[in-house]
């Protein structure tokens, strides 16, 4: 852990304040021996995965990764890692190296909302993510140094991608404009597949354009403003602003202009591509290797095509690693899953203490709350089930109590091994769940399970086991210190 | 530039989509299947593009598109 004395702390939290886009952060991170630059000549395949790979088996402390010598795309740059580990979160939270993933949780949760928010408005002109534009016989791959992300992959993906829409029925509404990390897959030089679900924001949009025959435009915002690109991928509510969000989670203003076609972008992307949606036409999209840990299969997905590209100059190009974990998805989406559904479950039931949503994407959740009453738990699970991604995703739910810290296994397995009894335990069969659940009979469709593992109320049997409360507090820590110290042979 | 066979589904079918360059000389060229969507960059390790050599149960029989799932399926949509 960093040494984090009060002025090193106050100044972690003004340079993070001072983030206002992917280059801010970089440089942030390169201070903290957190982004490193990779100069030997690679090859797109499989060089830039085998390297992101290597880097993001180290969840805590992997760096991002900027490349900037590779094969057949000379001068051009792309970016991995980025939101890799969980000391880049921390840095990115204006926190220390080493901070424990409990206290980003709270830190995290305690910013919630978007009360104070601020955004500002930058003109087209003034803004770097417009310095250079195509408007012409535009080729994606002579922008974008691409590589397949997992070997069987169907084809080229731009899988950190936020792309940012207006409500095709409602188009002057700022907070019904939404702006989500959905997988794209370049289908020709100037075509992309976007894949999502009907419960997504963007799904809801393109149903909607469909049905009603009208136009639905989005821009595609690479390389962006690090806090931005963790509430694309958070789900609030449809008529709630990720800027807002983010802006009111940074303590700072998030500068926004127009894209070509009309939608709110932040300024200072590296690349934005503006589109639009093919009315009606499906393409064959995927394989692609998926946060699960396996590939999705091949479906027909909606196609956009592409009517123009802006960009900075000399601009980095943003990827991810996503696969069998963990990877950069996780350390990305695990503690905004978490929060949403932390701060949506306490509006109605404020003795909910803590959840951890941070397995893959949240099919397995576990969620602290103090007991009101016997079996009370298990009806804040079946809220838990209610919220935006609890319909799809909270396969698996663990109910501890309030004295259960769930982002410590080993307290989690204590509260399984001794506080769960047969009839703790609800199968709910035949439910909506996220297609590319692997273990799916149809994808679309699955269980959900709670397991209600927290302590037995009256008037339910509580039995004649006594708990033990062993010894806590400085006078144990001291202890612990002093034994630490005498194993490294510093006293005697 | 004669067109590749696809790895994946085995139609002759494809577009050169982008060569990449250095110092004057091409590299590798991206293609792409204009059956199934497919696409690979030539330079790519034979496990991957190589139909012989793919593991099976990532090669494609589009034959029957009807069999494939539809992404938010539109109401007037014909498989
Ligand atoms: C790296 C990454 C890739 C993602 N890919 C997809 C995707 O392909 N389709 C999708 O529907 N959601 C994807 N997500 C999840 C969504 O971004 C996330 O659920 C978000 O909350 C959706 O927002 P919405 O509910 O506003 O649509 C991805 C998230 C991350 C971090
Ligand atoms: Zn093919």
């Amino acid at each position: 852990m960093e040494r984090a004395d009060g002025n090193l702390r106050s100044n972690l939290a003004e340079r993070a304040r001072g983030v206002g886009s992917l280059r801010d952060f970089l440089e942030l991170l390169e201070e903290h021996g957190q982004a490193v630059r990779w100069s030997d000549r690679v090859m797109p395949e499989p060089d830039l995965r085998n390297i992101a790979v290597a880097a993001s088996r180290d969840v805590n402390n992997a760096p991002a990764i900027i490349f900037d010598n590779i094969a057949g795309y000379p001068g051009k740059r792309t970016v991995v890692g980025v939101h890799g580990s969980w000391d880049n979160i921390a840095l990115l939270l204006g926190q220390p190296k080493g901070t424990t993933i409990r206290e980003m949780f709270f830190d995290i949760a305690g910013r919630w909302g978007d009360a104070s928010a601020q955004i500002s408005r930058v003109s087209e002109g003034q803004a770097p993510v417009h310095e250079c534009r195509h408007e012409e016989n535009i080729n994606l791959y002579d922008i974008l140094p691409v590589y397949r992300i997992n070997e069987y992959d169907g084809g080229f993906y731009l899988a950190k991608a936020s792309v940012a829409s207006r409500d095709p029925l409602e188009p002057d509404d700022f907070g019904k404009q939404n702006v989500g990390i959905y997988r794209l897959q370049i289908q020709g030089p100037d075509r992309f597949s976007l894949m999502t679900i009907p419960a997504h924001d963007m799904g809801r949009q393109i149903l909607a354009a469909e049905r009603e025959g009208v136009p639905l435009k989005v821009a595609v915002m690479l390389g962006n403003h690090p806090g931005v690109a963790l509430f694309a991928a958070t789900p609030i509510g449809y008529d709630e602003s990720e800027y807002a969000y983010a802006s009111a989670m940074m303590g700072a203003p998030i500068r926004l202009t127009s894209s070509g076609n009309g939608i709110d972008i932040l300024a200072d992307s590296e690349i934005v591509i503006e589109a639009e949606l093919v009315l009606g036409e499906r393409v064959f999209e995927g394989p692609f290797g998926e946060f699960p840990g396996s590939y999705s299969g091949v479906r027909r997905a909606p196609v956009f095509k592409v009517t123009a590209v802006s960009h900075r100059q000399n601009p980095i190009f943003e990827n991810i690693y996503i696969g069998r974990g963990w990877t950069e998805h996780d350390t990305l989406i695990g503690l905004h899953t978490s929060a949403p559904i932390y701060a949506q479950l306490r509006q109605t039931f404020p003795e909910v203490t803590a959840v951890n949503a941070l397995y893959q994407h949240g099919l397995t959740g576990i969620i602290a709350v103090k007991n009101r009453m016997a079996g009370f738990a298990k009806s804040v699970a079946l809220r838990a089930l209610g919220t935006p991604h609890g319909l799809m995703y909270l396969k698996n739910l663990i109910m501890v109590d309030a004295d259960i810290d769930p982002f410590d296994l080993n307290q989690v397995m204590w509260a399984l091994s001794t506080r769960t009894r047969a009839d703790d335990i609800i199968v709910l069969p035949n439910m909506a769940m996220v297609p590319i659940d692997p273990a799916a009979v149809t994808p679309g469709k699955g269980h959900h399970l709670i397991i209600d593992a927290t302590s037995y109320l009256p008037p339910d049997p509580v039995g004649e086991a006594h708990l033990v409360s062993p010894p806590t507090g400085p006078e144990i820590e001291e202890l612990g210190k002093r034994i630490r110290q005498m194993q490294r042979g510093d006293v005697r | 530039m004669t067109p590749a066979q696809c790895p994946r589904c085995g139609s002759d079918g494809s577009t050169a989509d982008f060569r990449g360059v250095d110092d004057g000389e091409t590299v590798w060229t991206i293609w792409r299947c204009n059956d199934c969507c497919f696409s690979w960059r030539d330079s790519e390790p034979a496990s991957a593009i190589d139909r012989k050599l793919r593991a099976g149960e990532f090669a494609l029989d589009i034959s029957d598109p009807g069999r494939f799932p539809v992404v938010l399926q539109p109401s007037n949509f014909q498989k």
